[in-house]
């Protein structure tokens, strides 16, 4: 975390010049006091403090640590820096020189952390929030910033819910959820909330990331504020110094054979067929008679679409902090190729910081950060009618991948008698042949003018843009469809989708810091606008002449339904202040407020208010704790807070018309238009009053240190579409509705393990998120998901369906117990008679369903440890969450007892006969779809399993090489390892962090949390890399 | 506070205004802050407000009006399953709890039908603010009023009491109202076309298909009807007759529109458009008509189509022995009316079955037909002439409109004699003239003759469920609930039921 300080740095040391320089002559009678700090490896330490006791007089550093000041003997000169021990040297007469050695603190409590609209002493931060350096996720072979923060962070879950090449990244802070709304946090990069994806950020641009937590970290940013927000500080350079950094790192990513879904081989596909007509009483196709045919010809579709690919990154950063500029250039090529089949990701990223300070108190600068990023993954994710992936997992492995001649077959099916009801085309080609393209250029940019018209006062305007262009492009051509039971040639398919987006941020604000006595304060305020829109077009072809031209002219048919340009815009006008307060550093309080205006908001419900108070105590700081020598640092904090969620739509206040409504007279059509919803001029936000109280502790001289959070929320407000009475003339009413109660605990505790030589530390952090449901609309106790509930007195989104009892043993079970009318066999699913009224009864009046099973962890942990020897280095990270199940969706195919699919290798042991019950998870295949349909078309909890995981992140190991040609100042060799090994006992597929709402595939959405559809398996990375330093 | 208001004042200044730049309306739709605003966007509201009657008389005005009725029953086909919705409507066996149901067919009524009207409600309360062409606003205003009076008679004759909704609902709140008494809905009908008479063209004025002045009086006479406010009725509906913009067509076939020709003809009143293509302007009607399995062979030459497909399921709205016996001898129109399909797939012994021939028009796409409903025609209108002379003790000038209708038909003038036995004539000559044109169950319901007509029919099809088109299969005989529910009104549908703390 050191370097944690860099921001305020900057900032501080230009300030700090410039009132040296301007006090110089008053000291002029001083004698010149030169000299050379040091750290205790003997490197010099440029940018440390220099200061006078007692006085505002101090200098800073060079890059050779060499400082030259004016000082009296007897003078004491206090040398600091931040991350070490502060150091005390007199000024004796007559000596002119000192060499000063300054030891690394075990705190950083000294250290300056981002916070929302400026920075704070991490002492003295009252709210719940956690910062993560840079130089902790520069090693890491990953796409995306967010893969780099797993496991790292305390109330945050972050789960990769598919492995394609920047994709899929789900972070929640502090379990936040919404009926119908967003609850992503907020992304603010160098002070601008980016309406974009931070995963087209370079993740080597960024030098801190700070998450905030709590209501009084985050009021700040309003109405936007309730998820949680990510402050991204990306890099500037080092006071005094030019440094060049090259890093490159190239290795291979792999899907693990362990973990994988284990499905039949050919041989054991062709036994489950010939039981399956032996057991009916059929006689066995030719085909099945001996399955030890198809000994040594299984067909692994899965594996067959899976591959070793490439990844390699290239990034040079270029920082110079000299004289009046300070610059950091960093430019970026990372080109990963993904491990399904023609799957690949490209980033080609600069980004050029640059602030100048004009005069003493002038200063401005301008951030300018274009990318371009193309990423094709044909149709990989999906259900069965869509994921080409899926489909593959239970294609029948009996049919060939390759032709005789060793090329790809076409087309597979079976005669009829087989049992084969779906042909299916050779998902390889599918892969190969479908386009399915973004091309993304994005260009973000920060400006600003900063005026200290006076000692402690500070006017900052800025002005950010971001602008989005992505192109995407999809082509199906006739040779190849993503969906089983659809003939080819194909009716070939061009989409054409293609977005501008356009974001303006203005922002003005006045920070007054200064103290009277021992009384210190901050004053800030400002105010702010801000616009968004996004022009969409989207163009869809069919039926094309040949599938080398998928141009729109080339197009027999242009696809009205599927053809249309869009303009999405928002506005928000906003003004903010916050009053920070302490005294003597030990007693702190915070106030702040923002008042939001935004264009989303009904015209009755236009501004929302969002105050937030804090407090804190360092207790370290008392006599009566002085004392004692084992505690070095405590801090008690609390905080309260409101903050909205704005994602409620743009227009979703609006009664919208409808103007394709058309009428007929004669044989004349004739426009017609009517209002098709309702407006409502109160819609506002969603409102989350958050409690939080804190402990911060210091030990042995920090040598561990401890934190603890608890925390209480009530979402109230959300967003949802009640159904009204179509009497009407419509079906809904948009309204704020419902509360919905969170509350957590959050540990972390970071330890020095040893020092020395040998130097090994630990950050260890467990979080415990819990909500319920407390209330929903007028009259409604419940909404259903997929196979959810999300119930009044119950946590959000729980699984919903029958309980498995078992299967039925024999026929006096059968007899004895409650069952499906005309269904239940010996043999076939016995699910629980939940009403008792005898019968087994789906929906309805008599409906049996219930609670199966939770989609939430009981906790998530992480830890990350880093060793050090000599020239060695290590760190190995950690993430694991227990308690969270999974709903297996595949099943309702994979586990299709009826043999129309490949199933899974479980199945082996399904209920052949009461003598022969098997291992009890799958049923009797005897009496076709009547009974087999009940145990995978009617969600029940044998879809529910145990998802609990632990995963080894990250593993690191370098070496730094010391004997260097004088042109290169370090040179360090490493080798990184990412998703190393993941324990779990699910079984249903190789990622069991699909366990999160809106997994995008299909059956998903926020009230369906936790279904798996077989999607892209995260891969194994290895990768070795070199880091010069010049 | 005083900080952060100068901070706003200053932020406004700078942005021109800040409810400027924090109002965003959409750009790629309307939205009710931008619509209503000229004469165009009312013609496009008030074509809307048509749209609903599309769906009800494609899917549903046959089942609630006819089926519902001794005029035309459903095949029944054993192979078929989920046909309990149309098969307790035809079995007047509705499951009703609480005085709701779970019908389908009964709440997609009640849905158009307001959808009609909420429609009609945001034209009228809000087309007087808005000036333009004096003339054309008239003619979109009564057309609206007409619509909105034709969505209340409708659910006021298949509910009774139901919410009145008047002006558009703008909140939650709003979206529910209490049960207005039958009374109270029909006074407003009344008012509606009382108002829509004056404003509203004659039909040589008006686009052919919309709304005219003619079909709001035939409406009104209608709704006059059904309250027996017989002078008032005749007072309306006389203009319609002395107008000379109606005339019975030569032939009765005639009478009813073709795929594309003969639309909006001279005995046309009012009729349900309809456009054969992908537009979603068509209807399908005369397929959910037909006997099944049908077979694309057997289907192919009362369609004409060119793609001609097999078609499974349960038959509906076919012709009942009833309604084949209320022809009189040598009565041109059951010929015109009722055809003879022979369907191989069936499970009966003569494979053969009645169906809709009326109706059946050629066309080129299968299940896509630009055939037209008449809701009214003159035919009607001289039949409810002849209603609302005798009905005043005036049977002598009742029987000439009666005749107009009867000699088309190819039959003498009627025989009857007084009052009595010319209401009963009428009431027949309604039955076969009308048929399968969804007039049958409201004629039964205003004469109160539920229990003297439908009792019996019910009877007939327990006893004799093979004249009923039940297969000669073990276990295929009407339902045990079948004719249990004979109620005049049908029950709300239990899905609004539940949304509403009114009923």
């Amino acid at each position: 975390m050191k370097n944690n300080y860099l921001l305020f740095k900057k900032h501080f040391f230009l300030l700090l010049f410039i009132i040296l320089t301007t006090n110089l002559s008053a000291w002029a009678q001083a004698t010149n006091v030169t000299g050379t700090v040091k750290d205790e490896t003997g490197e010099p330490v440029p940018g440390a403090t220099v200061m006078i006791k007692g006085t505002q007089v101090g200098t800073v550093t060079d890059i050779d640590g060499a400082f030259n000041i004016q000082a009296s003997p007897g003078a004491i000169l206090v040398i600091s820096f931040i991350g070490y021990t502060p150091s005390e040297v007199a000024v004796q007469s007559g000596k002119t020189s000192y060499d000063v050695t300054i030891t690394t603190s075990m705190s950083d409590l000294s250290e300056v952390v981002v916070v929302g609209y400026g920075s704070q002493i991490k002492k003295e931060v009252t709210g719940a929030i956690q910062t993560v350096g840079g130089d902790e996720l520069t090693d890491m072979p990953v796409t995306t910033t967010a893969q780099k923060l797993q496991g790292k962070l305390a109330g945050v879950q972050i789960n990769q819910t598919t492995g394609k090449p920047g994709q899929g990244m789900n972070v929640r802070i502090r379990g936040q959820l919404s009926v119908s709304g967003g609850s992503d946090p907020l992304y603010v990069v160098d002070g601008f909330p980016i309406t974009g994806d931070i995963n087209t950020l370079n993740p080597d641009e960024i030098q801190e990331i700070t998450i905030l937590k709590d209501a009084a970290s985050t009021s700040l940013y309003g109405s936007r504020a309730a998820n949680g927000v990510v402050l991204i500080t990306t890099k500037r350079g080092k006071t005094g110094q030019t440094n060049v950094n090259f890093n490159v790192y190239t290795g291979f990513q792999k899907v693990p054979e362990n973990g994988r879904l284990e499905m039949l081989t050919a041989e054991e596909f062709a036994q489950f067929k010939k039981e399956y007509y032996t057991d009916a009483g059929q006689p066995v196709p030719a085909i099945f008679q001996n399955p030890s045919d198809f000994r040594g010809k299984n067909n692994d579709w899965y594996d067959a679409m899976l591959e070793t690919a490439p990844i390699t990154n290239y990034n040079l950063t270029i920082t110079s902090n000299k004289e009046k500029v300070n610059t950091a250039i960093v430019a970026g090529v990372f080109d990963q190729k993904g491990v399904v089949r023609n799957t690949d990701y490209e980033r080609y990223s600069i980004r050029m910081n640059t602030d100048y300070a004009i005069s003493d108190k002038v200063s401005v600068g301008v951030n300018v950060a274009p990318s371009y990023i193309v990423d094709n993954t044909p149709q990989t994710d999906g259900s069965r009618g869509t994921g080409i992936l899926f489909n593959a997992l239970h294609t029948w492995p009996v049919m060939d991948i390759y032709d005789e001649n060793g090329d790809l077959t076409f087309f597979n099916r079976f005669p009829a008698e087989t049992g084969n009801i779906f042909a299916y085309p050779n998902w390889l080609r599918s892969a190969d042949e479908i386009t399915n393209q973004t091309k993304r250029v994005n260009i973000l940019a920060n400006t600003y003018a900063e005026w200290k018209p006076i000692k402690g006062l500070s006017l900052k305007s800025t002005f950010n843009t971001e602008i989005r262009n992505s192109n995407y492009f999809f082509f199906n051509p006739s040779t190849a469809t993503n969906r089983i039971n659809v003939a080819i040639p194909t009716v070939a398919v061009s989409i054409r989708d293609n977005f501008r987006d356009f974001s303006w941020l203005n922002e003005n604000i006045a920070t007054y810091t200064g103290n009277v006595g021992d009384h210190n304060y901050e004053i800030l305020a400002g105010f702010s606008n801000q616009q968004f829109r996004s022009d969409r077009t989207r163009i869809q072809a069919d039926t094309y002449a040949d599938d080398r031209l998928p141009t729109i002219q080339g197009a027999i048919n242009i696809n009205r339904g599927g053809t249309f340009s869009d303009v999405d815009e928002w506005s928000l006008t906003s003004i903010f202040s916050r009053l920070t307060y302490n005294y003597k550093g030990k007693y702190l309080f915070t106030a702040s407020v923002r008042g939001d205006g935004s264009s989303r908001f009904g015209a009755d419900n236009r501004w929302g208010v969002f105050p937030s108070t804090s407090v804190g105590w360092v207790l370290s700081d008392e006599g009566f704790l002085n004392t004692s020598s084992s505690i070095s640092f405590m801090k008690l904090r609390a905080s309260y807070g409101i903050t909205g969620n704005n994602n409620i739509g743009n227009y979703t206040q609006y009664a919208l018309v409808n103007n394709t409504i058309n009428g007929v007279f004669g044989n004349t059509v004739v426009p017609g238009a009517a209002v098709t919803s309702l407006s409502n001029t109160n819609l506002g936000w969603e409102t989350t009053a958050q409690f939080d109280i804190g402990l911060d502790l210091g030990l042995w001289d920090d040598r561990v240190t401890f934190g603890y959070d608890f925390y209480t929320k009530n979402t109230t407000n959300l967003l949802y579409a009640v159904q009204v009475p179509q009497e009407s003339g419509f079906t809904n009413f948009n309204d704020n509705i419902g509360e919905i109660k969170f509350w957590g605990h959050e540990f972390t505790i970071n330890t020095v393990n040893t020092t020395g030589a040998f130097r090994w530390t630990t950050n260890a952090n467990l979080s415990i998120n819990r909500n319920e449901v407390l209330e929903l609309a007028d009259g409604i106790d419940r909404v259903y998901g997929f196979a959810h509930i999300t119930q009044v007195g119950q946590p959000f989104g729980q699984f919903y369906g029958l309980n498995k009892l078992g299967n039925y043993a024999n026929a006096e079970d059968l007899a004895n117990s409650p069952k499906i009318p005309g269904r239940s066999t010996v043999g076939s699913i016995k699910l629980e008679d939940v009403n008792g009224d005898g019968v087994i009864t789906f929906g309805g009046d008599n409906d049996d369903r219930t609670i199966i099973g939770n989609p939430f962890p009981d906790f998530v942990y992480g830890f990350t440890n880093n060793f050090s020897w000599k020239n060695w280095d290590a760190s190995i990270v950690a993430s694991g969450s227990q308690g969270n199940q999974l709903y297996m969706r595949h099943l309702y195919s994979t586990a299709n007892l009826d043999g129309v699919f490949n199933m899974v290798a479980k199945v082996k042991d399904r209920f052949r006969s009461p003598e022969n019950p098997g291992e009890g998870i799958f049923g009797t295949t005897v009496g076709g779809g009547n009974v087999t349909g009940i145990e995978r078309d009617w969600p029940n909890s044998n879809f529910v399993w145990d998802a609990s995981y632990f995963t080894i992140r990250n593993i690191t190991v370098g070496y730094t090489l010391k004997k260097l040609p004088k042109s290169v100042k370090s040179a360090r060799l490493y080798a990184s390892g990412q998703n190393m090994w993941v324990f779990t006992k699910y079984w249903g597929g190789s990622n069991p962090e699909v366990s999160m709402q809106n997994n995008g595939q299909g059956d998903g959405g926020n009230l369906s949390p936790g279904v798996d559809l077989a999607g892209y398996p995260v891969p194994r990375t290895i990768t070795f890399g070199v880091n010069l330093n010049f | 506070m005083k900080k952060h208001i100068i901070a706003f004042v200053v932020a406004c200044i700078a942005l021109t205004g800040c409810e400027d730049f924090l109002t965003v309306v959409p750009e790629t739709q309307l939205s009710s802050a931008t619509f209503f605003k000229n004469q165009n966007d009312f013609e496009q509201a008030v074509n809307a407000a048509y749209v609903p009657l599309r769906t009800i008389i494609n899917d549903r005005a046959w089942l609630l009006g006819e089926m519902h009725s001794d005029n035309t029953y459903y095949a029944r086909n054993v192979l078929f399953g989920a046909t309990d919705n149309q098969e307790d409507i035809a079995d007047f066996s509705i499951p009703e709890s609480n005085g709701t149901s779970a019908n389908v067919h009964v709440l997609n009524q009640w849905r158009q039908d307001y959808l009609i009207i909420s429609r009609a409600n945001q034209i009228l309360v809000l087309i007087d603010d808005v000036d333009f062409d004096a003339a054309a606003k008239a003619n979109i205003k009564g057309q609206a009023l007409f619509l909105r009076a034709y969505a209340y008679f409708e659910l006021a004759r298949y509910f009774g009491s139901v919410p009145l909704h008047l002006t558009p609902v703008a909140t939650r709140e709003e979206a529910a109202l209490d049960l207005s008494s039958e009374a109270e809905v029909y006074a407003q009908i009344e008012q509606d076309l009382v108002a829509a008479v004056p404003l509203l063209p004659k039909k040589s004025a008006q686009q052919p298909g919309r709304v005219t002045e003619g079909a709001a009086r035939t409406l009104l006479a209608n709704v006059y009807i059904n309250q027996k406010k017989w002078s008032e009725a005749q007072q309306i509906l006389t203009p319609v007759v002395t107008s000379g913009e109606y005339m019975l067509m030569a032939d009765y076939a005639m009478a009813f529109p073709g795929n594309a020709s003969n639309k909006n003809n001279a005995e046309s009143v009012f009729e349900v458009q309809f456009l054969e293509g992908a537009a979603g302007l068509n209807g399908n009607f005369i397929y959910q008509f037909m006997p099944r399995p049908i077979s694309a062979a057997e289907l192919q030459p009362i369609m004409g189509t060119s793609n001609p497909q097999n078609i499974d399921g349960e038959g509906n709205n076919i012709p009942t022995p009833d309604i084949i016996a209320a022809y009189e001898d040598g009565d041109l129109r059951e010929d015109a009316s009722i055809g003879y399909v022979f369907l191989s797939g069936s499970f009966r012994d003569d494979k053969t079955y009645p169906y809709i021939k009326k109706h059946a028009k050629q066309h080129s796409q299968h299940n896509n037909t630009g055939t037209n409903w008449v809701v009214y025609r003159y035919a009607e209108v001289l039949l409810f002439m002849a209603e609302i002379l005798n009905e005043q003790n005036k049977p002598g000038e009742a029987a000439a409109y009666l005749n107009q209708v009867r000699e088309r038909a190819g039959l003498d003038p009627t025989t009857a004699s007084g009052q009595a036995e010319m209401r009963e004539a009428i009431f027949m000559e309604r039955r076969v003239e009308l048929a399968f044109e969804n007039k049958r169950w409201f004629d039964i319901q205003r004469t109160d003759r539920i229990e003297e007509i439908i009792r019996p029919y019910g009877q007939r099809i327990i006893n004799n469920p093979l004249d009923y088109y039940y297969p000669p299969i073990e276990g295929a005989v009407p339902r045990s609930n079948a004719f249990t529910n004979l109620s005049k009104f049908y029950a709300y549908p239990a899905a609004e039921s539940d949304l509403s703390p009114y009923f």
